[in-house]
């Protein structure tokens, strides 16, 4: 079932179209609001509210936009008001959840064990990137975050978050701009690349 | 060296392959000739390839495995909470036409227990209120703190209830102490119990006790619809949506605001006779 099959269903009110879109979208909408929130539980909680409001609200989709990127704009603002009812204080990335990898990704996790030192590197600069995360705005975080990780284009940036072009190229000058500053500046950021080649 | 550095703007198209051609060969040609604005933009690139090195955290297949059970046991939870209508039960239920039997499980139990609450609500006399006013002075000065009584009773029995739920330990304790089955039991007694409650509690004052006997009335019916067997997933759940809810405070809260309004309000357990909870 292609997007405009869900899409399609779903204005039917064929839950099996829900179903569809859930399975489809739940990674994108997770690792978003993730992102944005930096836990896993409150993620699993925004992106389950992200549904929630897409089941009932489905009425509000405009036909002939992209699914994804509605997706991306619910979960955005989802995550913007899970922010202000924490009065915009993002909690750090707990460790535990980062070191909490699995699946696929747990190959490398596995590979660093036989190797205390580089185990011991990698988990600092995971947390310093963490933290360099946490210091940049939510606009700045979610444009940064859709661009870098999720790789849409600016101008769909631009649209699913409902900024104009400049505005999202001026976020995202200042993300990566803050995110350098926030690694140790120019010298901390050739440290931290010569030592994790 | 040009007299004009690159904007920021086009440094941002230009980290993210975003410039035309004929942009991206001035770009080139620019930061040949200045050296400030080279240096800057080599910085940003390797500020990219650090963040390319984070590791986003995979919760793993047991995760994704779960996420549409969890979701749609919260629908189903969330749509007693909301509504209690039939048709939107109703919509609601579909989705899980293809779920595994423990949501057609709770469904059912879900609309049984829905179904058995509108009727009582309906065709059972209640207690107390209209008839108790009807039958003089007396009965309706009673009336009110009888209604006051038995929501008492009703709370202390639902706390212990909880208690026993919020305090079990899976890390340390069998399941089978739990008594998962026995619980369900009384809290089916206890959603039964609740719309009678809260539609005697109208009097003036009396809006905080009839939420929170609404509250627990949610509650009793999500016990009620735990899965068979030891649904541990499902007691975590609820046990969030108890601590989220601040339900224990608004107990305490309840309790001493009775206790404060002294012997008109008498005591829970004189009240009703606890029923022995498993």
């Amino acid at each position: 079932m292609d997007d405009n099959a869900i899409i399609d269903g779903m204005a039917r009110g064929d839950q099996r179209a829900f179903r569809e879109l859930v399975e489809r979208y739940k990674k994108k909408v997770f690792y978003l609001a993730l992102d944005m929130a930096g836990n896993a539980v409150d993620a699993e909680d925004i992106s389950q509210d992200v549904f929630l409001k897409v089941y009932r609200s489905f009425s509000t989709f405009r036909r002939g936009a992209k699914l994804g990127s509605w997706l991306y704009r619910v979960t955005y603002n989802a995550s913007i008001d899970h922010l202000r009812s924490k009065g915009l204080a993002p909690e750090p990335v707990a460790d535990e959840v980062l070191e909490s990898r699995g699946g696929a990704d747990q190959a490398p996790a596995q590979a660093r064990a036989s190797d205390p030192v580089a185990a011991a590197e990698t988990s600092q600069l995971q947390a310093r990137i963490a933290a360099a995360l946490e210091k940049i705005s939510p606009q700045e975080k979610a444009v940064f975050v859709l661009r870098h990780y999720e790789e849409l284009k600016l101008r769909d940036i631009a649209e699913t978050l409902g900024l104009s072009i400049g505005s999202v190229k001026s976020y995202l000058f200042r993300a990566v701009h803050k995110l350098q500053k926030e690694l140790g500046g120019r010298a901390g950021i050739s440290g931290l690349e010569a030592s994790h080649e | 060296m040009s007299d004009r550095h690159i904007t920021k703007d086009r440094m941002a198209e230009a980290l993210y392959g975003e410039l035309g051609p004929a942009e991206k060969e001035s770009f080139d040609r620019h930061l040949r000739d200045c050296p400030d604005c080279a240096s800057e933009y080599a910085a940003l690139e390797a500020t990219l390839r650090i963040m390319d090195k984070r590791e986003r955290p995979d919760p793993g297949p047991e995760f994704w495995n779960g996420y549409w059970g969890r979701l749609s046991k919260r629908m189903l939870w969330e749509s007693i909470e909301e509504g209690r209508s039939p048709s939107l039960a109703a919509r609601l239920f579909r989705p899980f036409a293809r779920l595994p039997r423990w949501s057609l499980q709770a469904a059912a139990a879900a609309a049984l227990l829905l179904l058995g609450i509108l009727v009582g609500s309906r065709l059972i006399p209640r207690p107390e209120g209209p008839r108790a006013v009807a039958a003089g002075p007396a009965a309706a000065t009673s009336a009110p703190s009888s209604a006051v009584a038995q929501a008492g009773s009703f709370i202390e029995r639902s706390k212990v209830l909880l208690l026993g739920l919020v305090n079990y330990d899976p890390a340390t304790q069998d399941p089978y102490a739990l008594d998962l089955d026995g619980k369900k039991a009384v809290s089916r007694t206890l959603a039964a119990e609740a719309p009678a409650l809260r539609g005697a509690l109208k009097g003036p004052g009396q809006r905080r006790l009839r939420e929170l006997v609404a509250d627990l009335e949610v509650i009793m019916m999500q016990i009620a619809n735990l899965e068979a067997g030891q649904d541990l997933e499902g007691v975590d759940l609820i046990k969030q949506g108890v601590d989220r809810k601040g339900i224990f405070l608004k107990i305490d809260l309840d309790r001493m605001g009775r206790e404060a309004r002294g012997p008109a309000a008498p005591p829970a357990e004189t009240a009703r006779p606890k029923k022995t909870i498993a």
